[in-house]
């Protein structure tokens, strides 16, 4: 498994839990931040997998 | 006599501006350092000057969030603040003696609340506003992380391109004067205001400025003289941390850190959020340093980094809560 995806999908993860408890002022700011991290995840798993190729 | 003890704290307060430039400051030339761009001598008078002129750019925001939006105004008082600033500095320099890259913000978060707790219970204590900067606490090397990840990328394909590889490094650090300076700025936008909320809340206390008053000229123009001082006064061995062990950069991954973290400076201070500008320069470097493999991340180092993220705000409003228990007799 690719370290770098695991990691992003963990920090999307923990932005994802903060939208819960911040003001809804600024709850776009974790939403963006989630979604980065997921479609980070993502890349990086498929340069991996291309790299591995 | 209050008056007198207001001056007083005021000072302690610009002392501790002092000790935050001392102590964070040092994070704005670690990576121009690092990448010897320029010597340290040269590079902290560089990320001095932009730490003062960062007043023309930035609006009081942060000071406001730190004046009124920490600590209910009717519990603050000049006892209050002289604890929760002596607990601050107390815990800045043990931090700094030890060498380890906390934050200078969330002591002083940490002092304040330890010391209003002390005096009224957790009632005293403005829960949105500080649940807002336990948000930032980890959003905000979130954020300077990915950030950090992606402009490396792009900057990564655009050096594909160049044939001359010399001259693109050459390129890379005459561009590295300018994101630090940047950096910089973003680093005095936010930090110097944090003192300035705290003398805004002391002069509010003291009847000195009505509830709704914005932050005073002389106290904007202090706070960001006394945060460059501390700045050219130097932080010699955090520098050394945060700029060769989490990971070593390049001039390009030194441009791409330093972007990204005045990026993250910007959109916070404009938002009024008060952040640590270690962890932002921290999670930066961690995502340039992320970008070949996890492995170049020191990740030993970045946990020692985390460990004081924790302990910081505990740790200082403990010394802080202590500290007004011990004075209030007198």
């Amino acid at each position: 498994m690719d370290q770098r995806a695991l990691f992003f999908m963990i920090a999307a993860a923990v932005a994802a839990l903060l939208t819960t408890v911040i003001d809804e002022a600024l709850r776009y700011v974790p939403e963006l931040v989630a979604v980065t991290y997921a479609v980070l995840a993502a890349a990086s798993y498929l340069d991996w997998r291309t790299n591995k190729r | 006599m209050e008056d007198a003890a207001l001056w007083f704290v005021i000072a302690i307060a610009l002392a501790f501006d002092f000790t935050n430039g001392m102590h964070d400051a040092a994070n704005s030339i670690a990576t121009i350092v690092a990448t010897r761009v320029l010597s340290p001598r040269l590079a902290v008078v560089w990320a001095a000057v932009f730490n003062f002129v960062a007043f023309l750019i930035f609006k009081t925001h942060v000071a406001s969030t730190i004046a009124k939006g920490v600590v209910e105004q009717d519990v603050l008082s000049i006892g209050v603040i002289f604890a929760g600033l002596i607990g601050a500095i107390a815990w800045n320099m043990l931090t700094w003696y030890l060498g380890l890259p906390s934050s200078s913000s969330h002591a002083l978060v940490g002092g304040m609340v330890g010391a209003a707790v002390a005096k009224s219970g957790f009632g005293s204590v403005v829960s949105s506003g500080l649940s807002k900067i336990g948000v930032f606490i980890v959003l905000a090397p979130l954020i300077g992380l990915a950030l950090g990840f992606i402009v490396m990328v792009i900057v990564l394909q655009f050096s594909q391109k160049a044939k001359n590889v010399n001259r693109l490094n050459r390129g890379f650090r005459k561009m590295q004067l300018v994101s630090a300076g940047a950096y910089s700025l973003g680093h005095g936008g936010n930090d110097a205001q944090k003192t300035m909320g705290i003398i805004l809340a002391l002069l509010i206390a003291t009847g000195h400025a009505g509830a709704d008053s914005d932050v005073p000229l002389w106290v904007v123009l202090s706070a960001h003289t006394a945060i460059a001082l501390g700045t050219l006064s130097g932080g010699w061995r955090i520098v050394h941390t945060m700029g060769s062990k989490i990971t070593r950069l390049q001039p390009a991954g030194g441009v791409s850190a330093e972007s990204a973290a005045a990026a993250t400076l910007f959109f916070v201070s404009a938002n009024g959020i008060p952040v640590s500008t270690t962890h932002t320069i921290t999670g930066c470097i961690v995502g340039v340093g992320s970008i070949q493999r996890l492995s170049a991340v020191r990740w030993g180092v970045a946990g020692r980094v985390v460990w004081a993220w924790i302990l910081t705000i505990p740790g200082a409003a403990l010394m802080s809560a202590l500290l007004f228990l011990l004075l209030k007799p007198f």
